[in-house]
């Protein structure tokens, strides 16, 4: 589904991303972790196409996708989640989701209905992801509004709502209680059944070891290791690159 | 009365600049080009009635879609100035426009007398609607027809999921990105719409008022047309119009026993209004109010008013 | 071209490079304020010919000589900076850029409105100070007043970078305009350094309103806008927030804007001042010295 080849990514000196190889098979759960600035979030923005990258390709189910826009790549299919929540503060729940909703099957509604129409067939589409998001009640509320669980929801079904087969999730527990966490985890097993490929980037290793099926390491922009994560629990390099982090029970 | 007449004009066609900002501003590009838009349809309108001898259909039509290309092309070079650096480069196209005008003649021999705009001192006799015996009710009604279509468009657009897109575009454009969205498209076609009615209305302006002339198309008059929306609150058309009549009314009629005192006080009067209401007359949190009250006064005990809680 | 048109270009330049100081301190004012609060002061220049009004009036009252006009004026503009951030800054919430440039577009009006009413729209005299006093240097002419404001000028900016690099003042306002929270952790005020930016530019613009005065002779609340103008796109072209670019690129318009002059005229002067400005945002967006760009 995704593979990254030498990708690098340089801010003047800093080697944020350092010739990073990578695969993820369709349909699974892969973790991406690593100590604070190994440049996991970077990796996100270089596959999305926020950053351009310094050197190396993304590939998207074999096609090389390195130069096309953000926009553009949405539409083929990578969405993503923020780290620090981006939200349309003054736009509603519902809008938000509308906003984001670009399927492909939609574009065969021709330009004007999906511009100026009013919400129509989509409307059934995102009222579905409300109940998945347990959003269904917040509709119209503005987005700006919300409770923090909520917007953490919000922008989880927002990345889904345009029915990406890559979705990216950045540090998505960051601040989240135990039940808050134990949701997320549910929610990332039911679009994996729905056939989703996942990228997780996480420091809550409870959830990474829980849901992923494998697991890479970064350390200073470059993979140390990758893996089952039985495998990368016990590898000594990541536990000598975490320094304390205690393994999961 | 016909004073009233008169100054209904003016709002209308003051409307139509500020919606004009409106559109530009939903997309977070702060704009001071719209008066040169304005003036832009201004002159290709007139020179349209007065040098070519069209009727005022067709001439604000293609006054309006010149000022619109030219609003195009300056939507593509403003997406690579950002933020506050975009105020400034739309304030020296606008005063640039102007100045382009200001030297600007080309004057036509009728008979013995010569018309056509003739730079610094403007272009005058425009008299399509004397000519062609329209009252000052019937020139005020074209220009409300105008208003009231421009409004219409836009209030449906801000309903449909251009205007969501317009306005996430102008909350965040790297989450707008992110999710899929087109920015620069979004804030070219925003610059673009912003110049068609710009054109329009300038358009219309030109005739109602009869003489043109550059100074009036300013860093005023840019001033006022982002003034409008700013103050009425982005969330709503319909505050863009409130802000047109309340100043306008304000600056003309309202306080007018204050005499020369009004200028002062509307100076005043925008710095107490941004600190008390800085989101404007009507902002989001009042339309979600009044949706809320039309709700419960419908439909009380609905399950929708309950979540909406 | 001949040698005597090579000389007249030349001193056309001359005299715009040392008017241009003007624009390097009304830019600098623009910059200052952009750099620390990422907002624009649209009544900055309105504020600046304020001050200049203000000078005259207390020097009718205080009878000094003429020359300490510029420490008057330069006086009243820090005060008029200072309640120019009360009123437009200090209780609008930071988020809502779009209020804060319209409550200084308000600033603007009442501040022009207020000159109007108190000199009943009539353009004022202003002392033009060294005028009759004129150096021959070769073929070129240097005019005394043009001399004189162009060593206050630099006396300003170099007092300016003095209190921006090596006071604590100084450092507070870097650290303020580079991360707000943690500069508030230090024990930074940020209101508190805000308002002092916004007093400390209102002194520079005072000075520079004073020396608009002294240079044109007269005063007029018309000068606003068109200033406003002039002070955003040396702004610009100098690169928002940073004040050697506004130094350099308010010399260079004032030089170029003279050579315009000179060789199209006063009336299509403007425009090729703007073109110029074009030019610099279609090759250079960032201006002579963009700051250094952050990450994302």
């Amino acid at each position: 589904m995704l593979e990254l080849k030498g990708l690098s990514k340089h801010f003047g000196g800093v080697r944020a991303v350092d010739g990073l190889d990578l695969r993820v098979t369709q349909g699974e759960v892969f973790g991406l972790i690593g100590p604070n600035g190994s440049g996991k979030s970077t990796v996100v923005n270089l596959v999305c196409g926020l950053f351009p990258v310094t050197a190396g390709q993304v590939l998207l189910r074999n096609e090389d996708i390195t130069s096309l826009a953000s926009h553009v790549r949405v539409a083929c299919g990578v969405t993503r989640t923020f780290q620090n929540i981006r939200l349309f503060g003054q736009l509603s729940v519902w809008q938000n989701l509308w906003v984001a909703q670009n399927a492909v099957e939609h574009r065969s509604e021709g330009f004007l209905r999906r511009w100026l129409g009013g919400p129509g067939r989509a409307r059934e589409e995102i009222d579905r992801i409300l109940e998945f998001s347990d959003l269904s009640g917040k509709r119209d509320e503005l987005a700006g509004n919300l409770a923090f669980g909520e917007q953490r929801r919000l922008e989880l079904a927002r990345a889904v709502v345009a029915k990406p087969a890559l979705l990216l999730l950045d540090e998505p527990a960051a601040g989240m209680n135990a039940e808050e966490i134990d949701q997320l985890d549910a929610r990332i097993r039911k679009l994996k059944q729905d056939g989703l490929t996942v990228l997780l980037i996480e420091h809550h290793m409870e959830l990474v070891m829980a849901v992923t099926d494998r697991i890479a390491v970064l350390n200073f922009g470059q993979k140390i290791a990758e893996g089952t994560p039985d495998e990368v629990q016990t590898n000594r390099l990541v536990q000598e690159a975490y320094l304390g982090v205690a393994e999961a029970a | 009365m016909d004073f009233y007449l008169g100054l209904a004009q003016i709002v209308g066609v003051h409307t139509l600049l500020g919606l004009s900002a409106y559109c530009v501003l939903l997309t977070g590009q702060v704009s001071l080009a719209q008066a040169g838009f304005f003036a832009i349809g201004a002159y290709v309108a007139a020179m349209l009635t007065v040098l070519a001898g069209w009727h005022i259909l067709p001439a604000i039509a293609a006054a309006s879609f010149v000022a619109g290309v030219v609003a195009c092309a300056v939507g593509f070079p403003a997406l690579r100035v950002k933020g506050l650096m975009l105020v400034v480069a739309t304030l020296a196209f606008g005063e640039a426009v102007r100045l382009f005008f200001f030297n600007f003649d080309y004057q036509v021999a009728r008979g013995e007398v010569k018309i056509g705009p003739a730079g610094g001192e403007g272009f005058r006799q425009i008299r399509f609607f004397p000519e062609h015996g329209w009252s000052t009710l019937d020139v005020l009604l074209f220009i409300w027809l105008f208003v009231a279509l421009v409004m219409a468009a836009l209030w449906w657009m801000d309903r449909s999921r251009a205007g969501a897109v317009l306005r996430a575009v102008g909350e965040d454009e790297v989450a707008a990105q992110s999710a899929g969205i087109n920015v620069t498209a979004v804030k070219v076609a925003a610059m673009t719409v912003g110049g068609l009615i710009a054109g329009l209305g300038g358009g219309i302006f030109a005739h109602y008022t009869a003489h043109i002339e550059h100074a009036q198309f300013g860093v005023a008059l840019a001033t006022f047309a982002i003034a409008y929306p700013i103050l009425g609150g982005l969330s709503s058309v319909f505050g863009t119009l409130i802000a047109v009549i309340f100043v306008q009314g304000f600056l003309i009629e309202g306080l007018r026993f204050l005499g020369d005192w009004r200028n002062l006080l509307f100076g005043g009067l925008i710095l107490l209004a941004m600190n008390v209401r800085p989101r404007g007359l009507i902002d989001a949190a009042t339309i979600a109010g009044i949706k809320r009250l039309r709700i419960r006064n419908r439909e009380p005990g609905n399950a929708r008013t309950q979540g909406a809680e | 071209m001949s040698y005597l048109d090579v000389i007249d270009t030349l001193q056309s330049i001359a005299d715009g490079v040392l008017s241009g100081a003007t624009y390097s301190l009304l830019g600098i004012g623009f910059t200052l304020v952009f750099g620390v609060m990422h907002k624009i002061n649209l009544s900055y220049a309105a504020a600046s010919i304020g001050a200049a009004y203000a000078s005259l009036i207390v020097l009718s009252v205080v009878k000094a000589p003429a020359i300490f006009i510029f420490l008057l004026a330069g006086l009243s503009g820090g005060i008029i900076g200072g309640v120019i951030y009360i009123v437009c800054f200090r209780f609008i919430p930071q988020a809502n850029p779009l209020a804060t440039l319209m409550s200084t577009v308000g600033a603007l009006l009442l501040i022009d409105e207020i000159i109007v009413h108190a000199t009943v729209g009539i353009p004022v005299p202003y002392p033009a100070l060294f005028s009759d006093v004129i150096v021959n240097a070769g073929p070129f002419t240097l005019r005394g007043d043009l001399m004189f404001m162009f060593a206050l000028g630099c006396l300003s900016m170099l007092l300016l970078l003095g209190l921006l690099y090596r006071t604590k003042l100084g450092i507070a306002t870097r650290a303020v305009s580079q991360q707000p929270a943690a500069a508030q952790l230090c024990g930074i005020s940020i209101p508190r350094v805000n308002g002092l930016t916004f007093v400390i530019t209102g002194v520079v613009g005072g000075i520079a309103g004073a020396m608009i005065g002294a240079a044109i002779g007269v005063l007029s609340p018309l000068l606003s806008l068109p200033l406003t103008t002039k002070g955003l796109i040396v702004t610009v072209i100098g690169g928002l927030g940073s004040i050697p670019g506004a130094i350099i690129a308010g010399l260079l318009v004032g030089g170029f804007e003279n050579l315009f002059q000179y060789f199209r005229g006063v009336t299509e002067r403007d425009l090729y001042v703007m073109l110029l400005l074009f030019a610099f945002l279609v090759f250079r967006p960032g201006g002579i010295f963009s700051p250094a760009a952050g990450r994302d």
